[in-house]
């Protein structure tokens, strides 16, 4: 206690100088509007730039629950997008009805087979059965194949045995995608007939003709197309939105019109 | 000691009034004001407290500040200028500081010249830097106190003669 007495009065002079700028300091801020805001900008850059570090360091702790947020916001904006499609298109496809979306997130997988498969973390338990589509945020994934109780594969679109509706989004013409196995970044539309026109840079989506997904989803855009072919049909190269080197979210689509269709072509 | 002190006092509030009433409204080629206020400082005597004097300071400052209408920056500067007078006082005169009275008389002429102007230039980089308050005027506020600390270290040389060699 003593030493700290004694330091206050060995320091004095410095006490007592800051002191008497801080008051004057404070007379200057309170009066002077040129040093209120010259004091207020230096202020508010310190503030700035001290929370600005605060909070990059918080948000990257907060990354996975903003990422979840993420997801649920993709979901709900999903499903506005396929009831919109489903106005849009009423008179084609009032047949297919999106009733909910799942959000999953890719545990497995491959590019670099002729049989692609994707493997997610939601299974039955969480509402998903076979033939479901699968979307990402820019476009077409694949198709529920095999399920457990917790995780299901999807027959990725890389996969030599997946045909999927499509049509030119210009001219409605119907064709199906299909891959060849060979570069991941490309697949075939086929069956466009040498009669229509189509031009590189057209955009393909999915048809809606089929239990898997509704019509309007986009595919990817013609790369280059052949029409030499003898049997009066395109040989077309599409480009595909999605990287699937790179997928991690993945919303699959629930259909509830799909067991009625199937109790009709059955009957 | 109580003679020279009210000896002291008398002479102070004759600067103050000096300066409130003739030099405050002296504009030197249209700028410059001379602050005579500021040989106070200089001149108080290495024999009295160093505290005081920063309070003395603050109080000539704020009586100049709502004078003038500057808001304590007259103050900022002279209580600086008062907080570093003794480094100041050892940097000009070096071992002779410690000796009370020093400057007034014995001394050398060019560690007078060093210890006034540096306390006046000091003074006015202070003032001028607060008053203008934004980088963009760098060379306006050394031009000024450039300008400034000549004028005042001229009036000031003259009144500390006049008090000192009666």
């Amino acid at each position: 206690m003593q030493s700290i007495i004694n330091s206050i009065i060995k320091n004095r002079n410095l006490i007592i100088y800051l002191l008497l700028s801080f008051i004057s300091f404070n007379y200057l801020y309170n009066n002077s509007s040129i040093h209120y805001s010259g004091i207020g900008k230096i202020g508010t850059f310190i503030s700035g730039s001290t929370s600005i570090i605060y909070s990059n360091i918080n948000s990257y702790f907060n990354l996975k629950e903003e990422n979840s947020k993420l997801i649920e916001e993709n979901l709900e904006l999903k499903k506005i997008e396929s009831q919109l499609i489903g106005i849009s298109n009423k008179s084609n496809i009032s047949e297919s009805k999106i009733d909910k979306t799942i959000s999953a997130k890719v545990i497995l997988n491959s590019i670099n087979k002729n049989k692609n498969i994707i493997v997610i973390n939601k299974g039955e338990f969480d509402g998903i059965t076979s033939d479901m589509g699968v979307i990402s945020s820019k476009g077409v994934v694949g198709v529920i194949k095999n399920i457990t109780d917790n995780y299901s594969s999807i027959v990725s679109l890389l996969n030599t045995d997946l045909r999927i509706n499509a049509i030119l989004k210009n001219s409605s013409t119907i064709g199906s995608i299909s891959w060849d196995g060979l570069d991941p970044r490309i697949v075939q539309l086929n069956d466009i007939p040498l009669s229509s026109s189509i031009k590189v840079g057209d955009t393909i989506v999915t048809g809606g003709m089929s239990f898997y997904f509704p019509k309007g989803i986009p595919i990817g855009k013609i790369e280059d197309y052949n029409n030499t072919s003898l049997e009066g049909y395109y040989s077309i190269d599409v480009s595909i939105f999605n990287d699937f080197s790179s997928l991690s979210n993945l919303y699959i689509l629930e259909r509830t019109d799909n067991e009625e269709i199937k109790f009709l072509l059955n009957e | 000691m109580n003679r020279e002190l009210a000896r002291d006092i008398i002479l102070s509030i004759i600067i103050i009034l000096a300066q409130l009433l003739i030099f405050n409204h002296m504009n030197l080629f249209g700028t410059i004001n001379p602050f005579i206020y500021v040989s106070l400082f200089i001149l108080y005597k290495t024999s009295y407290d160093k505290t005081y004097l920063i309070i003395f300071g603050f109080l000539v400052g704020l009586i100049i500040d709502l004078s003038m209408q500057t808001y304590g920056i007259h103050t900022l500067a002279s209580i600086t200028v008062c907080y570093l007078k003794e480094k100041i006082e050892k940097y000009s005169f070096g071992v002779n500081s410690i000796l009370p009275l020093a400057m007034i008389s014995g001394t050398q002429l060019t560690n007078r010249i060093t210890y006034f102007l540096i306390i006046i230039f000091l003074h006015s980089l202070i003032y001028f830097s607060l008053i203008f308050f934004k980088l963009e005027f760098t060379l306006t506020i050394f031009l000024y106190t450039l300008i400034n600390s000549i004028v005042n270290f001229i009036i000031i040389w003259i009144i500390s003669k006049l008090i000192f060699d009666k």
